[in-house]
């Protein structure tokens, strides 16, 4: 605690070294985070990418294989297979989530009635999103005989099971994680809230309608954390995991049209006792990740407004 | 020392006024029932929507006062008859009362919540509002700790732990959140931080204010919102969280909800299902107020907590 | 420039700690690998405390903390600390455990595991430990040897039959099949009858295309078996190819469901199985599974054996090790964990607590000891058992290494067969390329 009085002391006393730059201030902040990065989460990760070199089955030990992983990997049709269902998931289920989540951020800003208990409502299925009891729940709405084919029925269309029809069981999934769109809905609340409502006076003075505002305040303000639902979204949905593990029984299915890279790598991992593989598989996920997020950043240059 | 907000400053952090008041006269009543009546259709929509959100909630309750036997012989949402006896059996099914996981899993959720508040606020100002050398490489450097999938990570991590004998102790679970592993809301809070006038820190500045107060007295009212974003978030996926808890905590003495939920199925055998819908509900109930009591602060942040 | 430089020394040690943790897991990782055979890790004496670890459910977890608490009582200087878990937790958990040399002393064990746990040196001799086997059949034994060491000891022994709904029979106006006699085809027509007499939503039978058991079953009446016992595949192609037929043939027939149906009633579970709903006639089980049916459909589950038996040169049915219990090969204390495997085993207290959860005994002595206290449908379990005894020929061989992956192939494979997006004939070949190499890698 007294060091920390000292920093913030001899920090006033360099006023003028501190428009050069913050580098003490900066370590003092980051402090926590590099001793968990160097301390907790580099010497895993840095584990994983030796053992992504090796052949390892967790029971003895990893002996050294080269690149033999990653040569395997594009000679591994469940492994492309994964990759198509999982690129399908993401770039469908993305922006529909994201879609939903705004528009109903938007809907539940505004002062109204029962706000509070609509914003539970809505979050709840998030809560639920990697219980067990989401698989029976899917089944009884997707399945052969469930909800929606009785809806169907009503309306004189025959349906079939759509949670275990290898051509429908992935739009399940989307539909499924979709409906878990209550996290960045309150991201996006929160956004709301953070735009400083002087500019909303300040335009109302200058005459500006609603639309006008929404358009010229509400969108710019709002696109930094557009961006950041975007980005994490994006990387969520890759290693998407919970969700297809519990609809489909643990395994991908039916016929591996819900095997989810993320899936597909923990069954090679523990299931069949595969680590070194599942470490490459794991490596090659975050250079695709990685790449997405790069062009995403750079991206943003052009469509995300800062107010620093 | 001196106030770090001008009174024109405070003006900003007023409650938002109601633009209704511009409405003219003479279209008043014309438009007072419009409005009622889209304010009717909205509520309407928005109720038939959080049924559909509500539904599986439902069915979870009613499958929860069902005998075992017939969650699937009769898996309708209108149970034929009610029976608790899925609540008292699944209270003291496992080896201590399910009491006893409702505390560890407070008792590792609040230490996470702390954690991430504390560690990741100062993280992020480093990030939002710091100048040092290589700022962009670590942001990097920290999102990629996100995207490699947990499942790769885990082995090295356990193994780590194991030699720190911190096996079976809370510790694996809330240390990396005070060491700001959780990069997710560093991420946050810098898009957050970035939104926040940057004329607010430079007139605390030229009042001699160093960047640790900056921090404790402007950023951090200022961003309640996110604030309550990342303590909700934290408090759901802490609770929610199967696989590190799995494989971390070994003695059923520390098992936590999720780990005393899974225990309820078996893939291989029999499975008490009406204890796991039961249990499930139970431990939604402090999930759910969390998220009912702390929502008010996702919105309310800047418009009641002010600048002293 | 202070700065820089005192950043520079700071990020330095930083860098230095994260390699160092590195390292330390690195070396770590391969933790158990001296540890094969147990030669290397002295044995202490008691008072200690071992940790047992095994998978289930609520029901088993209570009624293993007692057994616990039954060996505590005679045994005051050994404390056994539960580790459980469900099915698929269970195996991250213990992989998870043994690759950072953290072992449980005692742990339970599954026939598509134990030879790679046992190979790579993660389980004891058992052999070299004090623990009375006399009373468990040796060809049931066998089923916990690799390459002649005992490394695992059967909890008790499992079938894998045909359960039948009488009710379902009866509103199908049916009868039960004689399942001594019934062949393959004799199934395919009973099913079809089933679903013909019984109405709309009410099938014959349930898929069988999705379980191994099956089909080592019927690769055992041809002569064949699913593994050879050199650790290769045993069953031929033709083989496979008439087995998915036969589950294509009931599709078609109206016997079973459609696909979809068929794959949902699967995830289900023995509670929302075709016959654990009442609206299916018949579906394959393991016989320990019969209380879970009869529980949850309210009715009198019978159990048959399997088609087929007298059809062809021999009777394929076979008795599973239903669970083995395993000691680490890096325990400290291996004689108090033999102390409390035996206890498992040989123990009256044990045994009666315990029943039939983990399989009808393996001790014959405690299938006796039990037999009072058995439910109706575990009576019946016990007198099934008992009367396939003349009638198997033989153990089934034990799964190689990367056997575990046999199940995921058979569900995939048949899944592509009930969708008929492949023939019979090329899920077969399908099926023998992925378990070749599945079990080569």
């Amino acid at each position: 605690m007294s060091s920390v009085i000292q920093e913030v002391a001899s920090t006033r006393r360099a006023a003028g070294e501190r428009r050069k730059g913050d580098g003490r201030m900066a370590a003092l902040f980051l402090a926590p985070w590099f001793a968990g990065l160097f301390l907790i989460t580099a010497g895993p990760m840095a584990a994983s990418l030796y053992l992504s070199f090796t052949d390892y089955d967790l029971l003895s030990s990893p002996t050294w294989v080269g690149l033999d992983n990653y040569v395997r990997m594009f000679e591994d049709p469940r492994l492309i297979q994964s990759l198509k269902v999982t690129f399908t998931y993401v770039f469908v289920s993305v922006p529909l989530q994201l879609a939903a989540a705004l528009a109903l951020a938007l809907v539940l800003d505004k002062g109204m009635r029962g706000l509070a208990v609509y914003r539970s409502v809505y979050y709840l299925p998030s809560l639920l999103g990697g219980s067990v009891a989401i698989a029976i729940l899917w089944r009884q709405i997707f399945g052969a005989d469930g909800l929606v084919n009785q809806v169907l029925a009503f309306f004189g269309i025959e349906g079939t099971g759509w949670v275990s029809h290898p051509d429908y069981a992935l739009n399940t999934l989307i539909i499924l994680n979709v409906w878990t769109f209550g996290a960045p809905m309150v991201i996006f609340l929160a956004g709301l809230r953070q735009i400083p409502r002087m500019y909303y006076e300040a335009a109302s003075i200058d005459g500006a309608g609603r639309l006008r505002q929404f358009w010229s305040i509400t969108v710019p303000m709002l696109t930094p954390i557009v961006f950041f639902n975007l980005v994490l979204q994006l990387i969520n949905a890759f290693q998407n995991f919970t969700q297809a593990f519990v609809v489909s029984g643990g395994n991908g299915g039916p016929a591996d049209s819900t095997l989810l890279y993320t899936l597909y790598l923990y069954r090679k991992g523990f299931a069949d006792l595969d680590m070194g593989y599942a470490s490459a598989m794991a490596w090659f996920l975050l250079l695709i990740i990685g790449g997405m997020t790069l062009v995403n950043f750079l991206a943003s240059k052009y469509w995300v407004h800062y107010d620093d | 020392m001196t106030d770090l907000a001008t009174p024109s400053k405070v003006t900003f952090a007023e409650p938002a006024s109601s633009p209704e008041g511009r409405a003219s006269r003479a279209g008043r009543t014309v438009r007072r029932v419009r409005s009622t009546v889209a304010s009717g259709l909205k509520h309407a929509g928005l109720v038939a929507f959080g049924f559909v959100m509500l539904y599986p909630l439902l069915w979870m309750l009613a499958s929860s006062v069902k005998p075992n036997a017939l969650i699937f012989r009769e898996p309708g949402l209108i149970p034929t008859d009610v029976d608790l006896s899925n609540y008292t059996d699944g209270w003291s099914a496992l080896l201590h009362p399910f009491s006893r996981y409702l505390l560890n899993s407070a008792i590792v959720v609040l230490g996470c919540v702390l954690g991430n508040l504390v560690s990741c606020s100062l993280a992020a100002y480093a990030f939002a509002r710091l100048k040092f050398r290589g700022r962009n490489f670590w942001f990097a450097i920290m999102l990629m700790t996100i995207m490699l999938p947990i499942h790769v990570i885990i082995v090295p991590q356990y193994v780590m732990f194991s030699t720190l004998e911190w096996i079976n102790t809370f510790l694996p679970l809330i240390v990396p959140k005070l060491l700001a592993t959780d990069a997710f809301f560093i991420f946050l809070m810098v898009q957050f931080f970035r939104g926040i006038p940057r004329e607010l820190d430079e007139a605390a500045r030229i009042d001699g204010a160093g960047h640790l107060r900056i921090y404790w007295q402007i950023m951090m009212p200022l961003a309640v919102p996110a604030l309550a974003t990342t303590a909700i978030f934290t408090f759901i996926w802490a609770w929610n969280d199967f696989f590190s808890q799995l494989i971390f905590l070994t003695k059923p003495d520390m098992y936590t909800v999720p780990i005393a939920l899974r225990t309820f199925v078996d893939s291989t055998g029999e499975s008490s299902w009406g204890a796991l819908f039961a249990m499930s509900i139970v431990s939604l109930i402090p999930v759910f107020l969390v998220f009912l009591f702390g929502q008010k602060y996702l919105v309310k942040g800047i418009a009641t907590t002010g600048i002293k | 420039m202070r700065t820089s430089i005192n950043q520079r020394g700071r990020r330095g040690a930083a860098v230095a700690a994260g390699a160092a943790a590195t390292a330390l897991i690195l070396s770590a990782c391969g933790g158990d690998s001296g540890a094969g055979g147990g030669g290397d890790v002295e044995a202490q004496d008691c008072p200690c405390e071992i940790r047992f670890a095994w998978w289930g459910s609520d029901e088993r977890h209570a009624a293993t903390q007692e057994i616990i608490d039954a060996f505590e009582a005679e045994n005051p200087d050994i404390t056994v600390v539960p580790d459980f878990t469900d099915w698929d937790g269970y195996w991250n958990k213990l992989s998870t455990a043994v690759a950072a040399g953290d072992t449980p002393d005692v742990m339970t064990q599954e026939e598509r595991y134990v030879s790679d746990y046992a190979t790579r040196g993660v389980l004891a001799d058992l052999g070299g430990l004090d623990i009375d086997t006399s009373k468990i059949d040796g060809s049931i034994l066998a089923g916990g040897q690799i390459d002649g060491t005992q490394y695992a000891l059967p909890t008790g022994i499992n079938a894998y039959a045909m359960v039948a709904n009488p009710a379902v029979f009866e509103e199908a106006g049916v009868d039960l099949p004689d399942d001594t006699t019934w062949t393959w085809e004799d199934y395919v027509e009973i099913a079809d009858e089933v679903s013909k007499g019984a109405g709309d939503g009410v099938w014959g039978t349930q898929d069988y295309g999705f379980n191994e058991a099956g089909l080592n079953i019927l690769a055992r009446q041809k002569g064949e078996s699913l593994w050879t016992p050199d650790g290769e595949l045993g069953v031929s192609e033709e083989t496979v190819a008439e087995f998915f037929q036969t589950s294509l043939d009931l599709m078609h027939g109206g016997g079973q469901p459609d696909a979809t149906r068929t794959i949902e009633y699967q995830h289900a579970g023995p509670e929302g199985s075709l016959v654990g709903t009442n609206v299916g006639g018949m579906s394959s089980f393991w016989s320990n599974q019969l209380g879970a049916l009869s529980e949850a459909s309210g009715e009198d589950i019978q159990l048959l054996r399997y088609p087929g038996e007298s059809e062809f040169e021999r009777t394929g049915m076979y008795y599973k090790p239903a669970m083995f219990y395993s000691v680490s090969a890096s325990t400290e204390y291996p004689d108090a964990a033999a102390k409390f495997v035996d206890f498992l085993l040989n123990s009256e207290e044990a045994a009666k607590i315990n029943l039939t959860d983990r399989g009808l005994p393996a001790n014959t002595d405690m299938r006796d000891v039990i037999a009072d206290e058995l439910t109706d449908a575990d009576q019946q379990v016990a007198e099934f058992m008992a009367d396939l005894s003349d009638e198997i020929v033989d153990a089934s061989t034990v799964p190689p290494n990367g056997s575990a992956e046999m199940q995921d192939i058979m569900e995939r494979v048949n899944t592509e067969v009930i969708f008929e997006r492949m023939t019979p004939q090329e899920a077969a070949e399908m099926f023998v390329k992925e378990v070749g190499a599945a079990i080569a890698g």
